[in-house]
């Protein structure tokens, strides 16, 4: 008779519960048909890897992590979000424009790839140290639903927000593989996130203010 | 203390009784609830008692066409929702003799051969709208479908088995073993789940007149006297019996009773009862503060379903969780 596997511990249960609820925000963001919904759906995501962060810094006593935390806390919770929704109240549009495939149809495609993802990454012969196992997976998984944000929905709103978040997945992977990484690293990440920021922003702003419109189906129009 | 002790048979038995007794209250009271949400008064707590009376004092009209299906299909049905409560923990912690007789799987597939019957007896009429309640049941049943086989998956990940006892074990072992990951979504699907078998915003208005955005509700329409009075019986005792695999499998199985002692099991009643009319609670906010998906994207409410049972079994599979 088969036996049933061991019950994990509170701790890594509680943290592969906050990776898999980033994972279903991830859904629900391809999912949301508002583009302000998704920029809050981000900032909750976001809130999620600070609290990973911190609670991988209380049990292995680094620091170094204290400090991401409360870095990424203030950009990815508090500064970009609101950036990007200043932009958005400028643009004035609500509606984070057209799918290439229906709600359904995306979210088993999204099924489909996290289960490759899961399958490649759980093949591979590195384990997460730092984090249960499942993270690394649910990470993997994270960033290809991401990529399939960006690919499925024709807007810059959704391309910027499919951008952050595949940064948030990434960031997960790190902590799960390596949280001894220097500090210098992590917060390097970060910067390249506020250019990132600074770029969707101007082609937001320029984009708008030429077509009237977020959606990147307009772009063809662009050409001179 | 040493009190009297039931046989097995004798609780088994009880288990059925509590279902087929107590069904019809669960729909009052939810219904009583509902009316007072929405500022209404709302009919009485026992009010689906006195119309089941009344149906089955009335006469029973049969379509012009229709054969002997049209009456074998509420009995039919009414008897699948009797056999169920012999499979799952209703009022007990340790298996029934004819507990092991069928896995979650088994009592899910007489639940379909139930849903099967209503619905054969409903495309018998020849009426457009019991047809059409017929055919849509089918097909988003299809669809529901794929969740509650992941669900399976998940419980016999979980328990090396896929009896409900088993699983109702795991989740009372310890309180790890009840917010792992995989539980909580395991659960939460089979919520979902639920809310879709019940007929419940967002997936149908149960107390809607409308037959346009009618799915379950449309399939009783030709059927009268006491044909009608089994079929709402039968609705009502398949929401308790779903209730009941929510409560004391997936989400709350304590409170019952632990040994054959006389007061444990008669304790144990009341105790079912009050979690089945707090998930009652539940559903009738979530029925309150969200409007009905448009038929047409009921799909995206079957897919996040489907998203949590699949999601439940690669963290099991793959991490362990």
């Amino acid at each position: 008779m088969a036996v049933a596997p061991p019950v994990p511990t509170s701790f890594s249960g509680g943290v592969e519960a906050i990776v898999l609820v980033m994972l279903l925000t991830e859904f629900a963001m391809l999912r949301a048909p508002l583009a302000r919904s998704q920029i809050r759906l981000y900032a909750f995501q976001s809130l999620g890897f600070s609290g990973l962060a911190v609670s991988v810094a209380a049990t292995q006593h680094l620091d170094d992590l204290y400090v991401l935390a409360a870095l990424s806390f203030v950009l990815k919770v508090v500064v970009v979000p609101s950036i990007v929704l200043r932009l958005l109240r400028d643009a004035r549009v609500d509606l984070a424009g057209s799918n290439r495939l229906g709600v359904a149809s995306m979210v088993l495609l999204a099924i489909a790839i996290s289960v490759f993802g899961f399958f490649v990454v759980g093949s591979l012969p590195v384990h997460a140290r730092s984090l249960p196992t499942a993270t690394l997976g649910l990470a993997a998984a994270m960033i290809l639903v991401a990529f399939l944000l960006v690919i499925l929905r024709s807007d810059v709103v959704s391309q910027a927000v499919g951008f952050f978040s595949l940064e948030n997945g990434v960031s997960v992977a790190s902590l799960a593989l390596a949280a001894r990484l220097p500090l210098i690293v992590e917060v390097a990440f970060l910067f390249d996130l506020l250019v990132a920021v600074v770029v969707f922003g101007v082609l937001m702003r320029l984009h708008h203010g030429r077509s009237q419109t977020l959606s990147t189906d307009a772009l063809d129009r662009l050409r001179g | 203390m040493a009190g009297v002790e039931l046989a097995p048979t004798t609780i088994q038995v009880l288990q059925v009784l509590t279902v087929v007794i107590f069904a019809p209250a669960l729909s009052g009271v939810i219904a009583r609830l509902e009316a007072r949400l929405q500022g209404r008064r709302g009919p009485r707590v026992l009010q689906p008692y006195y119309d089941l009376a009344k149906l089955f004092r009335k006469e029973t009209l049969v379509p012009q066409d229709a054969g002997w299906v049209f009456a074998a299909g509420p009995v039919v049905a009414f008897m699948c929702y009797l056999v169920v409560p012999l499979l799952i923990p209703v009022l007990t912690t340790f298996p029934l003799p004819l507990g092991y007789m069928g896995d979650i799987l088994g009592g899910a597939f007489i639940l379909g051969l139930a849903g099967f019957a209503v619905a054969l007896a409903a495309a018998e009429t020849g009426s457009p709208y019991a047809q059409l309640g017929s055919s849509r049941a089918m097909t988003f049943g299809a669809l529901i479908e794929p969740s509650l086989l992941f669900i399976v998956f998940t419980v016999a990940l979980v328990t090396a088995t896929d009896l409900p006892y088993f699983q109702a074990a795991a989740t009372r072992a310890s309180l790890s073993s009840t917010i792992r990951p995989a539980h909580l979504l395991a659960a939460l699907a089979f919520f979902l789940l639920v809310l879709n078998d019940t007929g419940r915003i967002p997936v149908e208005t149960h107390a809607s007149t409308l037959e346009f955005g009618m799915i379950d509700e449309a399939r009783a329409f030709e059927h009268s006297g006491p044909l009608l009075a089994l079929l709402k019986w039968g609705s009502s005792m398949k929401q308790l019996i779903l209730y009941v695999l929510l409560i004391n499998v997936f989400a709350a199985p304590w409170g019952l009773a632990g040994s054959r002692a006389v007061g444990s099991v008669l304790l144990a009643i009341p105790v079912l009862l009050a979690k089945a009319f707090g998930v009652g609670a539940i559903f009738t906010v979530i029925d309150n503060s969200f409007s009905k998906l448009r038929l047409f994207k009921i799909t995206e409410f079957m897919a996040a379903a489907f998203l949590l049972a699949i999601l439940a079994v690669l963290v099991l599979y793959l991490g362990g969780g």
